[in-house]
């Protein structure tokens, strides 16, 4: 068995050596592009999952929401559940807030959309909206009768190029009228408007907590309040922890709050991922066999004469999987050197997706996932041109 | 010793079938120099091919030296083939890749020696067809006759019970064909290797100790 092994090698080996030059480096070519398709796909989906997740935590949710308890519309007595969660170990943030609808109306455009009432103080510890002002300022804790906008709700001048319905390309400075939940309508100067790169922050607008309690009359509630912890994680820890302290409401992780919006937007990447790699390997599949094919048959005769000398067929077939084998081994090598290349560009342009900017992540697993793919379908690329090949019998193989 | 029984050979089916041996039966005794000889289609390579164990016949047996080969599956007649048998064809047949002394000791490395035993036999086969110049040239940067003796050193490098020779001279000039000749009767004589070759060359009958005539499938008393 290793005699033949052997054998088989050295064949397989001066093949490569001294044969065709120009095929050999195509079909490695050919291969490690495949190769890369197999990771870079992936990774860029991997990538947009992570940077969903990472704006959920940033924009959206922290990395815990707490909700009123059932058939409650508020969290009652805010400010004792506040300290008692920023004393938690761990917690590095607490905001709480209220958030709702209201109509926006400015020069004729009426826009319904999120509205966040907030404690700007708190709101820093937690989410990074208030960082991310482009014109204008952020809220102060002492603001009345001021709104932030996102900026999809301040809209643009042309109408064609908003994303969701605006105000109209409203400016700071300018005035927008809120009609609240109880149907008062206020007029607020417009403070200052964000571009986060998270469509639910850059479609909705911000008042001061304090405000919006002024206008709906309660004191000291909240509809959600949003958690920071230290690590991103180690959520559900956190949240025995929040339990275990005496937190008695509603106690939810970003990834639950997010879960239906990304799930979707996962499926829909992996259901094309999944395709792409399908495609992949079995443009991986055609080309070796084909490669390996074409170049049986045109030894069809030198098979017949390897085998009229006493070479068994199982060594002839076996020098063919080493040359498959070759190659996928340079092909998988020279395929990771163009996926570094392509990362080294990405690190320098990124991709620039609606969420901003994409860094593919490429995950080890996923790699030992596609050389093992590519090394099956080379074995079998190899072994069955070589197996068809070899089966004929010597003097019609001789005779070609 | 070779003995073939009643050999025939029939190829294709129904209608358009052709006999290419028929009854065929003869006795090949060891350190004989045979020449099969006849016309194109008189079936004389066909029957080499089922003493070289590269076709079975229709119907009839083959002995080698007690074995009847008809008995023998296709893992067996390889071995077969690898161990008791060296072909020599008449387009050299050698492996283009590899080097005069690669293909030569190709045969060797199947039957398991060492890269040093398959050297050594190596240069004294190519020293023997006088190529030792040659061994690290490839098969295109050498002459007909250059390949031939290349080829007929890779049927010698197992040392065969029988060297089966298929027109190895129909390529070649008469000088180099006068060296091939020349070779197996060196080969014959001094080593007593059996030798079964087929031509056609009136020529070539000088060489030989015992020629088989063949036509229509048959052998021909003369």
């Amino acid at each position: 068995m290793f005699e033949e092994s052997k054998v088989a090698f050295f064949l397989a080996k001066r093949s490569i050596v001294r044969g065709n030059k120009g095929t050999l480096y195509l079909t490695i070519l050919i291969l490690g592009m495949v190769f890369v398709n197999l990771i870079f796909l992936p990774s860029i989906i991997t990538g947009v999952a992570v940077l969903f997740n990472q704006q959920s935590i940033d924009y959206s949710y922290g990395n815990l929401v707490i909700e009123p308890s059932k058939n409650q519309i508020y969290i009652n007595n805010v400010s004792e559940l506040q300290k008692k969660v920023e004393h938690i170990p761990g917690v590095t943030g607490v905001s709480p807030r209220y958030s709702t609808g209201a109509t926006f109306t400015h020069k004729g455009n009426v826009v319904t959309a999120t509205l966040a009432a907030i404690n700007p103080d708190d709101e820093k510890t937690v989410l990074k909206t208030p960082s991310k002002v482009i014109t204008g300022n952020f809220l102060s804790s002492g603001d009345t009768d001021q709104v932030v906008l996102g900026y999809q709700l301040a809209g643009n001048m042309n109408e064609k190029l908003d994303v969701i319905p605006s105000l109209g390309g409203v400016s700071v400075g300018q005035t927008v009228d809120i009609t609240f939940s109880n149907g008062v309508t206020r007029p607020y100067r417009i403070k200052g408007i964000i571009n986060s790169g998270s469509y639910s922050a850059d479609g909705s607008a911000f008042i001061t907590k304090k405000e919006y309690e002024s206008v709906i009359g309660i004191n000291d509630k909240a509809n959600e309040i949003l958690v920071r912890t230290e690590a991103t994680g180690n959520e559900n820890s956190m949240r025995n922890t929040l339990i275990s302290f005496g937190v008695q409401e509603k106690i939810w992780t970003w990834e639950e709050k997010s879960a239906n919006f990304l799930n979707q937007i996962i499926g829909s990447f992996n259901i094309i991922n999944l395709i792409g790699t399908i495609v992949s390997l079995v443009i991986a599949i055609v080309v070796i066999f084909i490669v390996i094919f074409i170049n049986t048959v045109y030894r069809r005769k030198q098979i017949g004469i390897l085998k009229a000398i006493g070479i068994d067929r199982s060594i002839i077939i076996k020098s063919y999987i080493f040359q498959a084998l070759f190659i996928f081994a340079i092909g998988t090598v020279v395929g990771g050197i163009f996926l570094l290349l392509i990362l080294q560009l990405l690190a320098v342009s990124p991709i620039v997706f609606p969420g901003g900017p994409v860094a593919p992540v490429v995950d080890p697993m996923l790699i030992v996932r596609s050389i093992i793919s590519l090394l099956i379908v080379s074995i079998i690329a190899g072994y069955v041109p070589a197996w068809i090949t070899t089966k004929e019998d010597i003097l019609s193989a001789i005779r070609g | 010793m070779i003995i073939g029984r009643d050999l025939k050979r029939i190829y294709g089916k129904g209608p358009v079938q052709v006999l290419a041996l028929n009854c065929v039966s003869l006795e090949i005794k060891k350190g004989e120099f045979v020449g099969i000889m006849g016309a194109s289609g008189s079936g004389k390579s066909t029957l080499l091919h089922m003493l070289g164990l590269l076709d079975r016949p229709t119907s009839g047996s083959i002995s080698i030296d007690g074995i009847d080969v008809g008995t023998l599956n296709e893992r067996e007649r390889t071995l077969f083939r690898l161990r008791r048998l060296g072909y020599v064809f008449q387009d050299y047949a050698l492996v283009p890749e590899l080097n005069a002394r690669e293909n030569v000791y190709l045969p060797s490395m199947v039957r398991g020696m060492t890269p040093n035993e398959c050297t050594m036999v190596c240069s004294e086969i190519l020293d023997l067809v006088g190529l030792k110049g040659r061994s690290h040239h490839l098969p295109g940067e050498m002459s007909g006759g250059e390949q031939q003796r290349v080829a007929i050193a890779r049927a010698l490098v197992n040392k065969p019970t029988i060297l089966l020779a298929d027109e190895p001279c129909a390529n070649l000039d008469s000088q180099n064909s006068r060296i091939i000749l020349d070779l197996f009767k060196k080969l014959n004589g001094d080593l007593r290797q059996t030798i079964i070759m087929v031509s056609h060359e009136e020529w070539h009958k000088t060489y030989f100790d015992r020629i088989i005539y063949m036509k229509d499938g048959l052998v021909e008393k003369k």
